[in-house]
């Protein structure tokens, strides 16, 4: 055999190993990766100045959240339709009722997503939850927060920072014990 | 005529051609397509961005809820006229981590741009060398053992032909 062909075999068995090995760390990597299962996630805005809230509220009235400075503020994206939302609810009614019974409790604030007034109205009238609802009929309070899918919550510290962001379903259990903790590790 | 002295003939073509290409391609590249109102510039801006809740959907593209929030964004920005394009674009981009549609051509990022290239130049140089050695190889002499074969070979021939004619 002469030695151009040796010479080219050889390129081609170590070509052919260096792509054997490129692709075997591909699937590698696939294989050994955990897929995201946590909901309590990172934003840029994380630390920041919350983005400007002001808006209308279903069933009249105005939300501004510069306003709400001082007070620990609870904003959930939501949507009537959307199931984690309605699988949510419940545990954010609790956790509004609870508190409100603490001198310092957080307010929860809803910020529609995406949906109308009367559907709204409809679904708190029967759900429960007093709390106000903003409104966001072209989405520039998702969009300035990042929330492309609801339900979302965050979490607005009294100096109107933001510290929490949570994607998908929360309970009141883990919400409240986050904010009694940042509290206490201000 | 020789084939080198054909190519030297005709490489001034081929500049002239490569520098037209060149030439064309930096006008391109860096000409002012001039002002566009403020609906080609919210459109311009949508097709850079990925909507986050689709799949393989621009923003421009896209009539999900999200990809029409996005639109109201920077079609708001566009009219307060306080930020630039790329501005725009950065601000959606922080929001949205991920919804760039083209990489930026900085930093890691900009060896997406790059290697296409680098990989093109190589490649191109690599078969002018292949050319040029292949042709190179079809010019080569032949050396005085390939005439004596040749010569060999023909005798061998004529003399057979010459038989043959005899025999006739």
């Amino acid at each position: 055999m002469s030695d151009r062909k040796v010479t080219s075999r050889r390129i081609s068995r170590n070509v052919a190993i260096a792509v054997a090995v490129v692709v075997g760390a591909f699937f590698v990597v696939l294989a050994v990766s955990k897929p995201r299962t946590d909901t309590d996630i990172s934003t840029p805005l994380l630390g920041q100045p919350a983005p400007e809230v002001v808006s209308d509220l279903v069933g009249g009235g105005e939300f501004d959240l510069s306003r709400r400075k001082g007070s620990w503020v609870v904003l959930n994206f939501f949507n009537s339709t959307c199931v984690p939302c309605i699988n949510e609810h419940p545990e954010l009614v609790v956790f509004d009722k609870e508190q409100s019974t603490l001198p310092d409790g957080a307010e929860l604030v809803t910020i529609v997503n995406d949906d109308t007034d009367d559907a709204v109205a409809a679904f708190f009238e029967k759900n429960g939850g007093g709390w106000p609802k903003v409104r966001d009929p072209d989405g520039t309070i998702a969009v300035s927060f990042g929330v492309a899918r609801v339900p979302e919550t965050w979490v607005i510290d009294p100096a109107g920072f933001v510290r929490v962001r949570y994607a998908g379903e929360v309970t009141s259990n883990e919400l409240t014990a986050r904010i009694n903790g940042m509290k206490a590790t201000p | 005529m020789s084939t080198k002295q054909s190519s030297l003939k005709s490489w001034p073509v081929w500049a002239a051609m490569g520098i037209i290409v060149v030439v064309m391609l930096v006008f391109g590249a860096l000409r002012d397509s001039g002002p566009s109102t403020q609906a080609e510039r919210v459109d311009a801006i949508a097709q850079r961005l990925a909507c986050p809740t689709c799949d393989g959907e621009s923003i421009y593209v896209s009539r999900a809820p999200a990809a029409e929030a996005i639109r109201n964004e920077i079609a708001r920005q566009v009219a307060a006229g306080q930020s630039a394009d790329n501005e725009i674009v950065a601000y959606i981009e922080q929001r949205f981590p991920g919804s760039l549609l083209l990489p930026r051509a900085e930093g890691v990022d900009s060896l997406v741009w790059i290697l296409p290239v680098v990989v093109l130049v190589l490649g191109f140089g690599g078969l002018a060398l292949a050319f040029r050695k292949w042709r190179d190889e079809a010019e080569a002499q032949a050396t005085e053992a390939d005439v004596a074969l040749v010569a060999e070979s023909l005798g061998t021939t004529e003399s057979s032909e010459k038989n043959d004619r005899d025999d006739d």
